[in-house]
Parts: structure tokens; sequence; C-alpha cells
């Protein structure tokens, strides 16, 4: 991607270790907008490409910590306020969201949580190491013994997907950490990923430390192999495929849920439950899948269908937009498969179809509320890429049970036996209480654990000899 | 009875006359006299005589793709009676990779398989005595015979290191890519051990093996300065890898490739690249262009310009005797020339008929050389299918 004026074609190629012109393989695949009209072309670069690019990666030093912050901070800036690879934010903002049919205020606040991420990596983490660990073996606490952290490995594979740039809010902590890191684009929206690579080596992260390689399904395997760990975003399929492999992690359907206990009045939270469907078009992991209600859950559910009823089918450039569009085939593809799995499921919104075809090209994917009989009905699982809802009763004697498997569960109650046997449960990830939304997010709050968990260790060291340098 | 024209010594005869080959060809194979017990068999359920309605190369769409019967029928059957002598000389039974189920047998001919041999031999020019290494499948494929010919015509000594693709493609079938791992490390492992302790001047191997060897950096400095070409073949070489082959890893090193199929007992070569004016050979230093492989006036050799680093691999294949079709792989219609579609090939010899063997493998068509029958083709990938999408649940 050299400097691109309006209308020219836009190249993702790959950004490889050794810092020169971008890659262009012989093998691309188009990109374009939703209705179909070329944008540019990927790169797909052969396994023998990725495989030289991640042994140079390993061969380069790695970069001292107070580079790998000063240059997050400075590519916050870059990325959020300056062309980057010949590409003005504004026009970037614009292919993103022509490319993906995510709305454009949906676009531009992803991009700035993703600044926001790069800005506060030094806190994050400093969060995220334990306490009474050092950062740095040079710290004068070891020399009477103490514990450092030291990275698990030294290449971070990731895998990204293209729902919102927000994707993108997570791998810069293994920069922070001092990871390489060897990034494959979605193949859907590239963009993010290039000018993201772009603006921190623009900022001072060296190439050898960081590196896109676009590439298609088969070799995507082989960058996972080839790095010590990877994150990979996807379906249930995914998380299949790799949740036995702990060198993965994996960051699939969150079956985000809302709990509302009989103690707590929920006509004052509907605002907060419609907002946890439908933030970012419903197409985060965090957007709630299924709301549980202590007593009857219908008028809830009536509530809730008739709020989200009322947001408009916008083209996703539109300044009010708020749901994602999709080409229409996709859109009926998802509309046909959400009719499958609602079985006996009540459809209170979006029943007889959530496709609405947009005059501009491709369709907006409508809310859908469906009322189930039972906790334990299996729809209350199913996740799908829009604000799509299931809402169903929750008694005391049904316990947690239903509330497992949740990547946030915001529990509207004030029972702290409840709030205790919910923050015990292994698999609720995130836990919040109130009046907070399941999409509720702040830089250096981790959301699924911090990264530095899964990356780092510590190594106990005791030393005798003062260290030369300083930390 | 016996016609000149089906001769391997006749190649500009039937080259000039490819109609004539044509039915002198359909005349030996389903003569009583001459053809193979297979065939005259098999003619019996033709809804056509091959005789006399096959008179012309484009007539040969007439036969059914047989290829499917060779994994069970005898392979004497296969020999046509017509062979007498030296023509008779089996070089061995050789068989298919077996992907797409129990392999097919062919028999390979001592003549024909030094003609099919012979096919590349120009890209050997120069090369001088050399000791080769095989990092190829032996056994039953035809893979290591030709490496074994090969390193016989170099005058020089070849070393091998044994491959079991039926082994690794089962691994690979029930996914276990650990074992995978171990045993293509063993491989190089041996490859390696060979070539630290001897003189190598030729590699050949496949892609797979050759981006494993050059994994390692030992031996891919031991390759640059010993060896002086590198065959590969057995598999396909994405145009990408062979870019990143040819210019970064083993820069200055000839990397020819051979494409063809056990099920058509040849090869199509790599065709010299040639510039705008269609003269062979690449720029030379003062400007003028000067053929591969020459020694310039300061004494070096020029090998691989800038021009044709560019170039993809075109592959010809040994017309009459073997040719390939590029055709659509629903209506199976030939493609235009510069199209994709799935590479036919054609096996037309005295030694044998094989007609219409649609291969797995995707292809751009190329206009064949001056006189060639059929078509060159490039950018040759695995068929892939593709499955419908369907939804998978969650947002990613």
């Amino acid at each position: 991607m050299g400097a691109v004026p309006a209308g020219q074609p836009v190249y993702i190629d790959a950004l490889g270790p050794t810092g020169t012109e971008p890659f262009r393989s012989r093998e691309r695949r188009p990109l374009t907008t939703l209705a179909g009209e070329p944008v540019g072309e990927i790169s797909q670069v052969p396994a023998l490409y990725v495989r030289r690019a991640i042994s140079a990666m390993r061969a380069a030093p790695t970069t001292p910590a107070a580079q790998r912050f000063a240059a997050l901070e400075k590519a916050a800036d870059l990325f959020e306020g300056a062309a980057v690879a010949g590409l003005h934010p504004d026009d970037y903002a614009h292919l993103v969201s022509r490319a993906s049919g995510v709305p454009l205020g949906v676009v531009r606040a992803s991009i700035a949580w993703v600044a926001d991420v790069l800005r506060t990596q030094r806190r994050t983490v400093e969060l995220a190491m334990p306490r009474g660990v050092v950062a740095d073996w040079r710290d004068p606490a070891t020399t009477a013994g103490a514990a450092v952290w030291t990275r698990r490995g030294e290449v971070f594979a990731v895998h990204a997907a293209g729902n919102t740039p927000a994707v993108h809010g997570l791998w810069p902590e293994a920069l922070a950490l001092g990871y390489k890191v060897a990034l494959r684009p979605s193949t859907r929206e590239p963009f993010t990923a290039f000018r993201l690579v772009s603006a921190l080596r623009d900022a001072g992260i060296p190439p050898a430390t960081l590196t896109l390689l676009p590439t298609d399904h088969t070799v995507a395997d082989v960058i996972i192999a080839e790095a010590d760990q990877a994150i990979v975003y996807g379906g249930q399929d995914v998380v299949a495929k790799y949740e036995a492999n702990p060198r993965v992690l994996t960051q699939g359907p969150g079956r985000s849920k809302i709990l509302v206990t009989a103690d707590v009045d929920w006509r004052e939270k509907i605002d907060i439950i419609a907002g946890s469907v439908s933030h970012l078009g419903g197409t985060a992991c965090t957007c709630a899948t299924a709301v549980l209600v202590e007593g009857d859950p219908e008028p809830l559910a009536r509530a809730l269908a008739d709020r989200l009823s009322l947001i408009p089918s916008l083209p996703p450039e539109h300044p009010d937009a708020t749901l994602t569009v999709q080409p229409t085939d996709v859109s009926a593809g998802i509309d046909r498969y959400l009719h499958t799995v609602a079985g006996d499921a009540r459809a209170l919104l979006g029943g007889a179809t959530i496709v609405d075809e947009l005059p501009s090209g491709g369709s907006v994917l409508r809310p859908a509320v469906h009322l189930v009989a039972s906790s334990t009905a299996p729809q209350l699982g199913v996740e799908l890429p829009f604000p799509c809802v299931w809402v169903g009763p929750w008694h005391e004697w049904d316990g947690i049970a239903p509330l497992r498997d949740s990547l946030v569960l915001t529990a509207m109650t004030t029972r702290e036996k409840l709030i205790e046997a919910l923050l015990n449960e292994p698999s609720i990830t995130n836990l919040y209480l109130g009046d907070n939304p399941t999409t509720w997010l702040r830089p250096g709050i981790p959301h699924d654990g911090y990264l530095g968990e899964f990356l780092m260790r510590t190594k106990a060291m005791i030393r005798s000899v003062p260290a030369v340098g300083s930390p | 009875m016996f016609p000149a024209i089906l001769d391997l010594t006749s190649t500009q005869l039937a080259a000039a006359e490819p109609d004539e080959y044509i039915r002198a060809l359909m005349r030996w194979h389903f003569g009583e006299e001459t053809g193979s017990p297979f065939w005259l068999r098999r003619a019996r359920a033709l809804d056509f005589d091959p005789i006399s309605d096959v008179r012309t190369y484009a007539d040969l769409s007439l036969f059914p793709n047989v290829v499917d019967e060779f994994r069970e029928v005898a392979v004497e059957d296969l020999i046509p009676r017509g062979l007498r002598g030296e023509d008779r000389a089996v070089a061995g039974v050789f068989e298919s990779g077996g992907t797409t189920g129990p392999p097919k047998r062919f028999v390979m001919f001592e003549r024909w398989a030094e003609f099919a041999l012979g096919w590349d031999e120009f890209h050997y020019s120069g090369l001088g005595t050399a000791n080769l290494l095989a990092v190829a499948p032996s056994g039953p494929h035809m893979f290591g015979d030709f490496a074994q010919r090969r390193a016989r015509r170099q005058g020089g000594l070849k070393f091998t290191v044994d491959l079991d693709p039926r082994w690794i493609k089962q691994l690979i079938g029930r996914g276990a890519m650990d074992e995978v791992e171990r045993y293509t490390e063993h491989l190089v492992d041996q490859a390696a051990h060979i070539m630290t302790t001897q003189s190598v001047g030729i590699l050949v191997t496949t892609p797979p093996l050759l981006e494993r060897i050059a994994r390692r950096e030992e031996l891919v400095e031991r390759i640059r300065k010993d060896v002086r070409f590198i065959c590969w073949s057995g598999a396909h070489m994405d145009a990408d890898s062979r870019d990143i082959f040819r210019r970064e890893i083993f820069p200055g090193i000839p990397l020819k490739g051979l494409y063809g199929s056990t099920t058509v007992l040849g090869m199509s070569r790599e065709r010299p690249w040639q510039d705008a004016d269609g003269l062979d050979g690449t720029n030379g230093p003062d400007g003028t262009v000067v053929r591969d492989g020459a020694v310039v006036p300061d004494g070096t050799v020029v090998r691989d310009g800038a021009a044709e680093l560019d170039s993809p691999a075109v592959f010809d294949p040994p017309s009459p005797y073997i040719t390939f079709q590029v055709v659509d792989p629903e209506t199976r219609a030939e493609v235009a020339v510069g199209e994709r579609g799935q590479v036919v090939m054609n096996h037309l010899t005295k030694y044998a008929l094989i007609p219409n063997n649609l291969e797995r493998d995707l292809a751009r068509r190329v206009a064949p050389l001056p006189g060639a029958l059929g078509s060159a083709v490039s950018d040759v990938a695995p068929v892939s299918t593709f499955g419908s999408r369907t939804v998978i649940e969650g947002v990613y």
C-alpha cells in the first residue's frame, strides 16, 4: 500500500522482516466493497515466505522495553490521526466501513479504542505483572533473590478477525511484553492490520519484530506452527480445532449473558440491556447473547424488542448507522440459520426476516429477540454476528449452570452469595455487576485475562554481581 | 506392419505429420498383431472404431478416460504385442501415487524411458560430470528411476534417500502431523549427512522437501557452494515459492521442474526463457542477448537474468508422444490460451496408449511450441474443492 490517492487500488502486501518494500506475491485475492466493487488486492504469501520471515524474526534482537513503550505511544497518534502508508485516517475509516459493512461510527470508535490500548500499554503491563515480581533482572531486588517476569516464548502469532478494528486491541500487549508478533490479517478487512503494523513500524518498532503475513487458511496454520504462541479468532469450529493446543489462545463465541434477579427492577435497566445486545452492531464477543430473568421473562423481552426495533436501517457510512451491513447472500444465509436454530423459541422481533436490503447495496442485519421456555434451552448459547438475543426464565434452583460458559456475565442482582458463586465459576471469564453493560471495556482491564498471563512466567533469580547498565 | 513413423527416432516425421502419426498409432494399438491384450479387449466396449474413426489428434477425444482400469488389470496385458527385441526391453513396472485410491500400474520400456529422460537434456548441457543426490520417491515410483538415469548420463555417482510418499499421505490423512514432521526431518537428516560429507553437483527432490532442506542454513550454504543444478518434480511449486528459491535462497543455481505423471509415463520440461524476439537466452552484461549457460568474455557463466526471473515456469510435454490439454472442469471443453483449467494428459506412443487422462491439477493454458500438439501449461496447482460456506456460530 503505497500512497493511495482516492480511487486508486489498495494493495495489502506482506510486510516482511527486512522492512524493505512490501512483498507482493503473484498469488493475490481481490478486495471488494460490500457491493462487490473492487478495492484492490491482497497478497497471499506461500509457506516458504512465512517460515523464512519467522526464522528471521527469531534471529532479530529484542527491542528494549523503553523503546517499545515509546513506539507504542507514538504509534497511537499515527494510527489515529496521521497518513499511514499514504492513507489518510478518514479515507482509511471509510475504506473499512465500505469493505466490511461496519458502521462508520463503530469504525471510528474502534479506532479510538485501539489507539487507547496502544497508549496505555505501560500501565497495562504493570497491572498484569504479579506483585513482588520485577520486570527487569537488573532490578536491585534480584541481588536478594526475586522473581523476574520473563517471556515463555519469542514469536507470537495473531490470526486476526475482520469484525471491527477493535479486534486489534488485544495483541499489542504482546508487543509491549517484548514478543515479536507475526500478524495474519483478515482477508475481508485487512486494512486495519496493515495500518497498525505500518504505524508501529513508523513509530520505531523494528520490522524484524513485527510482520504482516497475509495468506490463505492452509498457510495460516504454518504461521501458528512456526510461532511459539498464538491467538486465533474464529467460530466454534476454530475453537474446537485449537482448544487442545496449549500454545493457542482462542477467541471464539463469547456467549455473553445478562442475569436479572427479582430483587432488581429491570425496567430501569432496559437501555443497558439493549446496549449490550446491539453494541458494535452485535459483532463483538462481549455482546449479550442471552438474557435470563427471574420471574416472567416476557415483559422484559417485549420491552427489549421494542427498544431494538427502533434502530434504523442505514448504509454503513451514514453517521447514525449502528447496524452492520453484509452482502445480501451472506445476510440471507444467517437468516436461514437463525430460523433453523430458533426451533420452538417464540420470535418477538425478527421472526419474519432479519434481512433488510439497502438500495445502496448489501443488507442490514436487523435485531432479533426470541423468548425461550427454559433456562436450559440450547438456543441460549447460540451466538450470531448481529444483535440476536435469547430471553429466558431463571429460578434460584437453576443455580449458576445456565450462566456458565460466558465471556462476560452482567449480573443485575444484589445477592452476595450468588455473586460469590458466579465469581468462583471458572467458565465465566468476566463478571460485571449492576448497571454495567456486557460490552464495558477499559484499557488495562483484562478482556480474557491479561495476555501476560498466557505469555509470561516468573523465573527466580539471585545474583551477587552488581548489574551493568540499568533497567 | 511396423511403421517407421512410430519409432522414437522418427520424431521429426511424426511431428510433421501428426494426423498420420495418430492413424499409425491407432492401427498399432488396435491391430490384432500389434495391440495389447488390454486395448484389444477394451476396444470391443467402445462405441466407435478407433482405426476408422480416430483420424486426427482432435479425434482422440472420442476415447473415454480408462486409467481407473489400470488399478486392476494384469500388467502383462498392457504390453503391445507388436513390441519386439530391444523395443520390448522393460525398464520396470511403475505405479501412480495412490492419492485417489489404489495405485494404477504401468509398464515402462527402456527405449521410451531413455527418450523421455532426454527431453530435458539441454538443461544439463555444460554441466559436466556431477554426482547426484535424489531425495525422492523410488520403489514403484517413476521419479527414482529418472534420477538413476540422470546420474548415469552425468557420469557421476548417485546418492539416494528412501522415501515412502504413501505412508506420508496416510499420516496426513489421519492428521498425525507430528509423525509427518518426524518422518520428513528424518529424510532431511539423511540428505544432510550426504551433502556435508560427499560432493553433490545435482540435487533432485520434491518442492516440499526442497523447502525443508532450505530451512537449514548450513544446507543452504552447502548447496550454494556445491550444487550446480536443482531438479524438482513430484509435487507442485507455486510461483511465489519458485521466486523465493530463485531470487533469495539459491540465486544463480538453475532450478528446473519436471511436470508429469506416472500415469502418462513421462514428464514435461521447463521451457527455456525467451526474450521478446523469441530468442532463447538472457541479457548479457553488455546488453546483448546471450544463451543461458553461455560463457561471456569475463569468464562467468550467464544464468537467469532479471527478465527470466520474472517469467513463470512453462512446461512443454514431448509432443507428439505426450500431450496436454487444459479443459474447463465442468464442461470439459478446452479453455482459451491464458485461461486456467484442469489438465488432461495423453500418452501416445507405440509403447502405450493412455488417452484423456484427467489429472487432479489446475494450470494455465499456454500456446505450445511451434508444431507441437495440444498445449503447454504454467502455474500448475492442485485442484482444490471449495465446499459451500455454511454459517458457523460465533461472531468471528
